[in-house]
């Protein structure tokens, strides 16, 4: 192509991108960038592959189930191209090592799956002045933008505060649609590429909503904030803070260890077998207990309210759901209402099928 | 009467539980008070999610947009464009997502 020309591909060799997850997004941008002949790419993720991320996180195969992402990715991405370096970060990235890894990047482009993560890479882009490759999916739903550009907004312009812990459902509780992360994936690479070469018009200055059921796409401007506490006109954050404090988690989880009553999927199976009449409860959705189920009383987490008149409060209960999350919720909501018998199944239904039945199958 | 249609993200919509666009009817001015006053009326569930229940700020991860134009950091009172206001074109709540 002209527009990229020998000139064009030597841009790209020379360039150094850092990819922040090796999950649905990253596993598209990677496999693109690597094809495309950027000439070193990072891949930073502290995971394992598990067979539930195979519908989306087309760089790892049933073969790597079990394996860090970064070694499984890695391979695959020098298969495709042996001629590029790739370098991997088989670690969290955290406040402590992101500006040290950052640093060693011309581009980053963000496929991470939580709040604090996305805050610690525009914090650390907008501090080393690289620009942030971002887009972010739900359901059917995906935003993408190129933040921390000269001149241009960060994310946190767009978004000062992340929201509380629980009131955005992550993917792993509330689904994604296998393919989205691919389309918003080919999109961060699109714009990554468009970085490297100085061609085009990047997203800077644009918010791409992306929704896949409609198949719509539609462009919202942005602006830098002057009060923007990272890139406003009067900056007031000047060095990475603790950004799982920053989002709450650590209160959510402080909470829950005073709050929320847990019991573990193997303990649970040990008192059931030893005849304790224990009383489940389901808060699913229809859709999920059509999947896979445990019994009990089912009463989905939205409908709970109205129909707590259903439960007995002297019954010792057990909430679950698929991860354990609005199971706490469930546990929360029932204790506020005098319920005093009531645990949370750790880690939900798929906990309980990793390591109590087999058989059945997790989602 | 002017039916304003407004365009929610997913994880509200599961919580008002319905499946697409939503509209409301407005008297009088339409500005960013009377249609989300009007959203949280029809669908109680929202209330807090978008505007602080106490303040009736917009929440600091939720952002308005109209015309492809961010009306965020506009006077909550100030009249919504045109369009909007004639049910031409919806208002948008876009809230943050961090799934990856």
């Amino acid at each position: 192509m002209p527009e990229v020309a020998l000139s064009g591909q030597s841009k790209l060799k020379a360039a150094r991108v850092l990819c922040v997850g090796a999950g649905g997004l990253g596993s598209p941008v990677a496999l693109y960038l690597a094809a495309a002949g950027i000439g070193t790419l990072g891949i930073v993720d502290f995971d394992v592959v598990d067979s539930t991320n195979l519908q989306r996180q087309i760089i790892h195969s049933t073969a790597d189930v079990h394996r860090p992402k970064v070694e499984s990715a890695a391979e695959k991405l020098r298969g495709i191209n042996p001629f590029i370096t790739v370098l991997t970060f088989d670690t969290q990235l955290s406040s402590d090592n992101a500006l040290e890894i950052i640093s060693d990047f011309d581009i980053v482009v963000d496929g991470s799956d939580n709040f604090a993560t996305r805050y610690l890479v525009n914090d650390a882009c907008v501090l080393t002045g690289k620009p942030y490759v971002y887009a972010s999916v739900y359901r059917f739903e995906g935003q993408a933008s190129v933040f921390a550009t000269a001149g241009g907004p960060c994310y946190r312009c767009l978004y000062p505060e992340p929201p509380p812990p629980g009131m955005v459902p992550s993917c792993a509780e509330g689904g994604v649609l296998g393919v989205l992360p691919g389309l918003l994936g080919v999109i961060q690479a699109t714009e990554a590429i468009k970085l490297v070469l100085g061609a085009g018009d990047t997203l800077a200055g644009r918010l791409l909503l992306v929704d896949a059921l409609s198949m719509r796409f539609s462009e919202l401007k942005l602006s830098r904030s002057s009060d923007c506490p990272v890139c406003g006109d009067h900056p007031t954050v000047h060095e990475l803070i603790d950004y799982q404090e920053f989002c709450g988690v650590r209160g959510e989880e402080r909470d829950n260890g005073l709050a929320v009553p847990e019991i573990g999927p193997v303990e649970l199976k040990r008192l059931l077998d030893g005849g304790e009449e224990l009383f489940l409860l389901d808060v699913r959705e229809p859709h999920e207990r059509e999947i896979v189920h445990i019994g009990g009383h089912f009463i989905p987490l939205g409908d709970l309210p109205e129909r707590v008149h259903e439960l007995d409060s002297a019954r010792e209960i057990v909430a679950y759901c698929k991860s354990g999350v609005r199971s706490a919720r469930a546990v929360e909501f029932l204790r506020s209402a005098g319920f005093r018998r009531v645990r949370n199944l750790t880690g939900g239904i798929n906990s309980w099928a990793e390591r109590v039945d087999s058989s059945l199958p997790r989602y | 009467m002017i039916r304003i249609r407004v365009q929610l993200p997913a994880h509200l919509r599961t919580l008002a539980r319905v499946t697409g666009e939503i509209s409301v009817e407005i008297e009088g001015a339409v500005t960013q008070r009377s249609v989300l006053d009007a959203v949280e009326v029809n669908y109680p569930t929202l209330r807090g999610t978008i505007r602080d229940q106490m303040t009736h700020r917009r929440r600091a991860f939720i952002r308005f947009f109209a015309c492809g134009e961010d009306l965020s950091l506009e006077s909550p009172d100030r009249s919504l464009p045109e369009p909007v206001a004639t049910g031409r074109e919806p208002f948008l709540v876009v809230g943050a997502i961090a799934g990856g």
